[in-house]
C-alpha cells in the first residue's frame, strides 16, 4: 500500500485538489490528508510551517473536513491525520459521525494506543490507526491487534516528520519483523521515506509506505508534485 | 496529590506520540522506586537543606496586615537557591535522572527559573544540560539567560508561534522523541504526560509540608492560602499541606493579562474549556476552530495556553477557587511589597499577593498565607520598561 500525506487546504483549497488528484492520478493506494493544528508536536519545520500557512490564510479544520467529504465519490481510501484535540474539542461523536464512510481511519500522533479507548468510549467510531515505532514491545502489539484498523503506521525513526530512516539498520529490520511476526495488519512506513530507492526499501521490508515531508515541499505546484509522484513510481 | 492510573478525574491522561509510551513508563516505574526508597528520599531531603536552603520561613507581614486590614503570611520559596520554588522539582528529577542512568537533561522554560533550576542541578549532578526557551521569553528574561550559560548549559531559543512557554514546550517534546534513549525531559510544572504531574507535585508538596508545620506550631490554620497559577506547580505545592482541611480557602490566581478578551490573558481555567494538549486532557485556552489561543501576562512565568490536570480537578470539585488578577493590579503588588516590606516579589508571585490586596475586605481580620514563589531580580527589566511607559 503506497500513500502520500497533504496538508488539508494547504497553500489554498483550489491547489490542495490539483494535489488531491495528482496523487488519485498517480495511482497511489492512500491519501492521508493534515486537518491544521497550531501546536504540531510531531511534525518537522516543513509541516508545521505548512500548518501555519494554512492557519493564517483563514481556513478552518471544519473547511478541510469539509474538502475531505467532497472526494466521497473517489476510490482511493483516505485518511485523515490531525492531533486530538481538534477531534477531541469538535466533539468525538459528532466527528465520527461527520466523516464516517468517507474515510477509512484517523492516525493521530498525539493519541499514543493506550488513549484510543478514550475516543472509542466517547462514540468515536472510525478505525484509529495503532503506531508500532522502535521502541514497541510485543505487549504493545497485541494491543494493536484489537483495533479494528487495516494498517499498522510504523514509525521507524527516533524523531519527527521529516527525519530521516536507516532502512538497512539492524534495529529497524529486527522490529518490523516482530511487529509483522505478531500482526495480520498490514504495517506501513511512515516518517523518512523520501526517494524511489527509498520507497523500494519500505516495500520490501513493510506492507507499504507513506511519503508527507517531500509531497508538502511540492504541494504549492501541483506539477511539481505530479512529477515527484511519477518519480516514485519507478520500480 | 495522587493520580488514578494518570487521571484526575476526567483530566490528565498521556497525549504523546506513541514513541514516548516506554520513556514514560520506564520514568513511572523509576519514580516510584525512587520516592519509596528511605535512602533517596534522606538523599532528596538533605539536597533541599544542605544545598537548596530549606525549610524556608513564614514571614508574617506586619508593615503590608497593619495597611491592608488581614493578617499577610508568606511563605518565603524566593528565598531558596536559585530565586524560586523551582529547585525543589529539579533537585528531585535530576537525581532520578542519575538512578535512571542518564546522562542528559533537556528542558523548558518561560521565566527562565526553571531553567536556572535545571542548569544548577545539572551542573551539580554533572549532567548535559539543553534549555529550550521562546525567542521572546529569551529577550524579556535576559539575566536567567546569562545565568544558564554561566552554568553550563546551552540554551535554544525557539522562534516557532508566540516564542513563548508553549513553543519551548513543543520543542522539548521534539527533542525528546529523537533523542528519548538517553535523555530526560526534566519538566517544569504540574502539566504534560502522567507521571509528570504527579511526580513534579510531590517533588514540591514540601512547601505545603513545612507551612502546615508552622501553623500547626502555633496552634492555629490560615484562613485563606493563595498562589499564582501558570502551569501550577507551586500552587500545588503549597495546596499539598492544606487540601484535607475543608476550613482553609485555597485561592488560585491566574494572569488577567490586559483584558479578558482572547489573546489578552492567560486565564485558563477562569476562561478556557476541556481540551487536549501538550501531554493531558484539561482546562484550555482556545478559539472555536479548536485552535490554541494566544496568551498573554506580563510575568513571562504565567503565560500557558494549559493547566496542570490537578488544577481542573480541583476547580471543578470546587475545593480550589480560580480567579485572576491583571497586569496593573499585578504591578501594584509588587512595588507594594517591595517599598513596605524591602521585598521584592517575581512578578508571578505578585499575582497571588495582588489578588489579596484586592480583596481586602474579604478578608478583613483574617489569617492569609500567599505563597511568594520567587523573588523578582529577574523582573527588572520589565519593570524599568513599564515605568517608562508610564512616563
Amino acid at each position: 500500500m503506497r500513500g502520500i500525506y497533504l496538508a488539508g487546504g494547504y497553500p489554498d483549497a483550489g491547489t490542495f485538489k490539483k494535489c488531491f488528484n495528482a496523487v488519485v492520478k498517480n495511482g497511489f493506494d492512500f491519501i492521508e490528508i493534515g486537518i491544521p493544528f497550531n501546536d504540531p508536536t510531531a511534525d518537522g519545520p516543513v509541516i508545521a510551517r505548512a500548518i501555519q500557512t494554512t492557519l493564517e490564510s483563514g481556513i478552518t479544520p471544519a473547511n478541510v473536513m469539509e474538502e475531505i467529504l467532497s472526494q466521497r465519490g473517489t476510490t482511493i481510501k483516505k485518511y485523515v491525520m490531525t492531533y486530538a484535540n481538534i477531534i477531541y474539542s469538535y466533539g468525538m461523536r459528532e466527528f465520527s459521525e461527520r466523516m464516517a464512510g468517507c474515510i477509512d481511519g484517523v492516525i493521530i500522533p498525539d493519541l499514543p494506543n493506550r488513549m484510543a479507548p478514550l475516543f472509542y468510549d466517547s462514540g468515536f467510531d472510525i478505525p484509529i490507526v495503532p503506531f508500532a515505532t522502535l521502541e514497541s514491545r510485543e505487549s504493545d502489539i497485541e494491543v494493536m491487534n484489537r483495533s479494528t484498523s487495516e494498517i499498522i503506521y510504523f514509525i521507524g525513526v527516533r524523531g519527527i516528520t521529516g527525519s530521516k530512516s536507516d532502512f538497512t539498520s539492524p534495529e529497524l529490520l529486527d522490529k518490523i519483523r516482530m511487529i509483522r511476526e505478531n500482526t495480520y495488519k498490514k504495517v506501513i512506513i511512515g516518517f523518512g521515506v523520501k526517494t524511489a530507492d527509498d520507497a523500494r526499501q519500505a516495500l520490501a521490508i513493510g506492507d507499504g509506505y507513506v511519503v508527507g515531508t517531500e509531497a508538502v515541499l511540492r504541494q504549492q505546484d501541483p506539477a511539481a508534485l505530479d512529477r515527484y509522484l511519477q518519480s516514485l513510481n519507478h520500480r | 496529590m495522587l493520580s488514578d492510573r494518570g487521571f484526575y478525574g476526567p483530566y490528565g491522561g498521556q497525549f504523546v506520540p506513541e514513541l514516548l509510551i516506554p520513556a514514560l513508563d520506564r520514568l513511572e516505574r523509576a519514580y516510584r522506586e525512587f520516592s519509596g526508597s528511605d535512602a533517596s528520599m534522606t538523599e532528596f531531603n538533605r539536597y533541599l537543606e544542605d544545598y537548596a536552603g530549606r525549610p524556608t520561613p513564614v514571614y508574617h507581614a506586619r508593615n503590608v496586615s497593619e495597611k491592608y486590614g488581614f493578617t499577610l503570611y508568606l511563605k518565603r520559596e524566593d528565598l531558596l537557591h536559585t530565586g524560586a520554588h523551582k529547585i525543589n522539582n529539579t533537585i528531585g528529577q535530576a537525581l532520578l535522572t542519575r538512578h535512571m542512568g542518564k546522562k542528559r537533561v533537556i528542558a523548558e522554560t518561560g521565566a527562565g527559573q526553571h531553567g536556572v533550576a535545571t542548569a544548577t542541578a545539572a551542573a551539580l549532578f554533572g549532567l548535559t544540560c539543553r534549555i529550550y526557551m521562546g525567542s521572546l521569553d529569551v529577550e524579556r528574561q535576559m539575566p536567567n539567560v546569562k545565568k544558564m550559560k554561566l552554568l553550563g548549559a546551552e540554551v535554544v531559543p525557539v522562534d516557532e508561534g508566540l516564542r513563548t512557554l508553549k513553543d519551548a514546550i513543543s520543542a522539548s517534546l521534539k527533542d525528546w522523541v529523537t533523542n528519548v534513549t538517553d535523555t530526560h525531559y526534566l519538566l517544569g510544572t504540574v502539566a504534560g504526560p502522567h507521571p509528570f504531574p504527579e511526580m513534579v507535585a510531590f517533588f514540591h508538596a514540601v512547601t505545603g509540608r513545612e507551612a502546615l508545620e508552622h501553623f500547626r506550631g502555633r496552634g492555629f490554620l490560615p484562613d485563606f492560602v493563595i498562589a499564582c497559577v501558570g502551569g501550577g506547580s507551586n500552587a500545588m505545592g503549597i495546596y499539598q499541606g492544606f487540601l484535607d482541611f475543608p476550613e482553609v480557602a485555597l485561592i488560585g490566581v491566574e494572569a488577567g493579562g490586559r483584558s479578558l478578551g482572547p489573546g489578552d490573558n492567560a486565564a485558563t481555567l477562569s476562561l478556557g474549556t476541556r481540551g487536549i494538549f501538550q501531554g493531558a486532557l484539561s482546562y484550555l485556552l482556545q478559539d472555536k476552530n479548536c485552535q490554541v489561543q494566544d496568551v498573554h501576562s506580563v510575568s513571562a512565568g504565567l503565560d500557558y495556553a494549559g493547566i496542570g490536570p490537578q488544577h481542573s480537578y480541583l476547580k471543578d470539585s470546587g475545593r480550589v477557587r480560580y480567579e485572576s488578577v491583571n497586569d496593573n493590579e499585578a504591578l501594584q503588588a509588587f512595588h507594594e511589597l517591595t517599598r513596605l516590606e524591602g521585598i521584592i516579589p517575581a512578578l508571578e508571585s505578585s499575582h497571588a499577593l495582588a489578588w489579596a490586596l484586592t480583596h481586602a475586605d474579604e478578608l478583613r481580620g483574617k489569617q492569609v498565607l500567599v505563597n511568594l514563589s520567587g523573588r523578582g531580580d529577574k523582573d527588572l527589566g520589565i519593570i524599568e520598561q513599564q515605568n517608562r511607559e508610564e512616563l
